[in-house]
């Protein structure tokens, strides 16, 4: 066994790894941090202002704009797939037939091309050529007609429900696993003392799924905030930024307007922003626990 | 209510539910075959014939055997690079004695860090660490997909190789492997179920990947399948038709992929979720 702690081997081996990540996922995030703190055009070298695009945020009314979408997204998405992903579970978990088949048609979403999802839903809500419009024309509901995309009000909440499609197989898929984990003696022991379906699920998976929930939760805060494509394709965050999220501003900024510095401070933001509600949902689900 | 009553219940619901998640797909399917026009004037109408112009028209647009040559080349290079350093790694992490046990598990918490960590605070940074390198094109883009796959690639294989028995490597020693014998012909050939979890991971990520590969591919030459799409949109006309044949292409030949691999698929993206 003389060699299998050798330092040699141990820092040969794991050299390689830690350096290419090191060079670009760590550094970058540095990068990043010390361009939000300059002015930068891409010309010449970036002048460093402190937090001055900080504070420029809280008077850019597009960012604002941005916040406020990106969290429609959020509370929206997060309220649809943490009960309706872990409701499906249920369903699909129960041993009807052809819950398999079900299974991989609802997960097929996940895998496909985020930009695709983006394409596809355009013709499913576009107020013109979309099929919901006109099938509420066809059906003489043309009242009822709504700008589904590219209007002023409904952007983010539809892009949250493309979102809500995409994702759905995927985190109930995860909710299966998650069921599949609670041992069946314990299931047995609750259907023969006579518990309903729903106290079944209220008092006995409910408690046992804890962390499954905390993951898919973990999921969807961390997965909203990395929405980009389907916006892109849908409305390109007009019209004049009506719909533009946290990313797709801060992509904007960065590569369109070619504002490095405030793009970069953006995105600083954008991350921040996203850990931090990682941290309030875990510090609130913690103390439930207790 | 009795079970079966129950059940009737259920079965409606669950084939509902799965009809309007498919049903995007079929739309756009259906749309493929109408011509621009027709999308644009009467989008309810089902085509009169199967009018195949819009793939023809998206084959003369679109490069498609080069878009696919390109995304396959950039797959591969990605992939051979991050498996030889990530198995290299997570086999040190799992299977080799370190002196302290505490910097293993700061090394493997280190590189599992990067799960948490949203692209799009990266594209600028290693746009530019790109250009500090001289990367350019195709290859601009194989260092930022090893990088962010090192926290799930190291995360699958660290799991799995643990899981192996210890008493392997002991025979395998007391017969006289070496370090590298051990490595390459008693935990390689082991690890292959979860090595090909990765690799059809990997190869789903990078066809689907389009932040980076918008920020970093300038040339169309270079273009990824990802980046196909958008050959169609003009600055004041938009090719309804164009796009959704050549969607339709992009994703068909993805299902079919899917359909083969579900089992792996499905695997790495739960297990990425669940161990995590």
């Amino acid at each position: 066994m003389h060699w299998l702690s050798k330092k040699r081997y141990l820092v040969g081996m794991t050299l390689p790894s830690l350096l290419v990540y090191t060079v670009y996922i760590i550094l970058p995030i540095g990068i990043a941090v010390y361009y939000s703190l300059t002015k930068y055009s891409g010309i010449g070298k970036p002048t460093f202002v402190g937090f001055l695009n900080y504070a420029r945020m809280l008077e850019d009314k597009v960012f604002w704009t941005s916040l406020k979408n990106t969290m429609i997204m959020f509370v929206l998405a997060f309220a649809l797939l943490l009960t309706l992903s872990f409701l499906l579970a249920l369903l699909l978990n129960s041993r009807l037939k052809f819950a398999d088949l079900s299974k991989s048609l609802i997960f097929s979403p996940a895998i496909i091309a985020p930009i695709i999802v983006g394409i596809i839903w355009v013709y499913i809500l576009d107020p013109n050529i979309g099929v919901i419009n006109n099938l509420l024309d066809a059906i003489g509901a043309s009242a009822l007609k709504q700008k589904w995309i590219g209007g002023e009000v409904l952007s983010p909440y539809s892009i949250a429900v493309i979102y809500f499609w995409q994702q759905l197989g995927y985190l109930t898929t995860i909710f299966i696993a998650g069921l599949k984990m609670i041992p069946e003696d314990v299931l047995e022991a609750a259907t023969i003392d006579g518990t309903t379906f729903p106290q079944k699920v209220r008092f006995v998976i409910l408690p046992m799924m804890k962390t499954t929930i905390s993951t898919v939760a973990v999921l969807i805060i961390t997965g909203v905030f990395k929405i980009f494509e389907i916006v892109q394709q849908t409305t390109g965050g007009g019209p004049n930024h009506l719909s533009e999220t946290l990313v797709t501003y801060s992509y904007a900024q960065t590569f369109d307007s070619g504002n490095y510095g405030y793009g970069m401070s953006l995105a600083t933001f954008t991350s921040l922003l996203s850990l931090l509600i990682t941290a309030i949902y875990s510090l609130l689900t913690r103390n439930k626990e207790d | 209510m009795t079970k079966k009553q129950t059940r009737l219940i259920l079965y409606p619901v669950m084939i509902l539910i799965t009809l309007v998640v498919v049903f995007p797909f079929l739309w756009m399917l259906m749309l493929s075959f109408k011509s621009s026009g027709e999308i644009l004037s009467d989008p309810l109408a089902f085509p009169t014939s199967l009018n195949l112009e819009n793939f023809a028209n998206a084959l003369n647009t679109l490069n498609f055997p080069q878009l696919y040559a390109n995304t396959f080349l950039i797959c591969a290079a990605s992939l051979i690079f991050e498996l030889a350093i990530t198995f290299l790694s997570s086999f040190a992490l799992a299977r080799l004695e370190f002196p302290v046990p505490k910097v293993r598990t700061l090394i493997y918490s280190f590189l599992i860090l990067g799960l948490s960590v949203s692209p799009f605070i990266l594209l600028f940074p290693v746009y530019k660490i790109n250009v500090f390198f001289g990367l350019r094109g195709k290859l601009a883009l194989v260092l930022p997909y090893v990088a962010t796959s090192i926290s799930f690639n190291t995360l699958l294989l660290v799991g799995y190789l643990k899981a192996l028995p210890p008493e392997i490597d002991e025979a395998a020693i007391i017969d006289g492997c070496n370090v590298w014998d051990l490595m390459l012909r008693v935990t390689l050939p082991m690890a292959k179920p979860v090595i090909a979890t990765i690799v059809i991971f990997n190869v789903l990520y990078i066809w689907n990947e389009f932040p980076f590969a918008s920020v970093m591919l300038r040339d169309a030459a270079d273009y990824t399948l990802s980046m196909g799409t958008s050959f169609f949109k003009g600055t004041y006309t938009v090719d309804y038709g164009g796009i959704v044949a050549t969607s339709v292409m992009i994703i068909i030949p993805e299902l079919i992929f899917y359909g083969i691999f579900q089992k792996n698929i499905v695997d790495g993206m739960t297990a990425g979720a669940v161990k995590g």
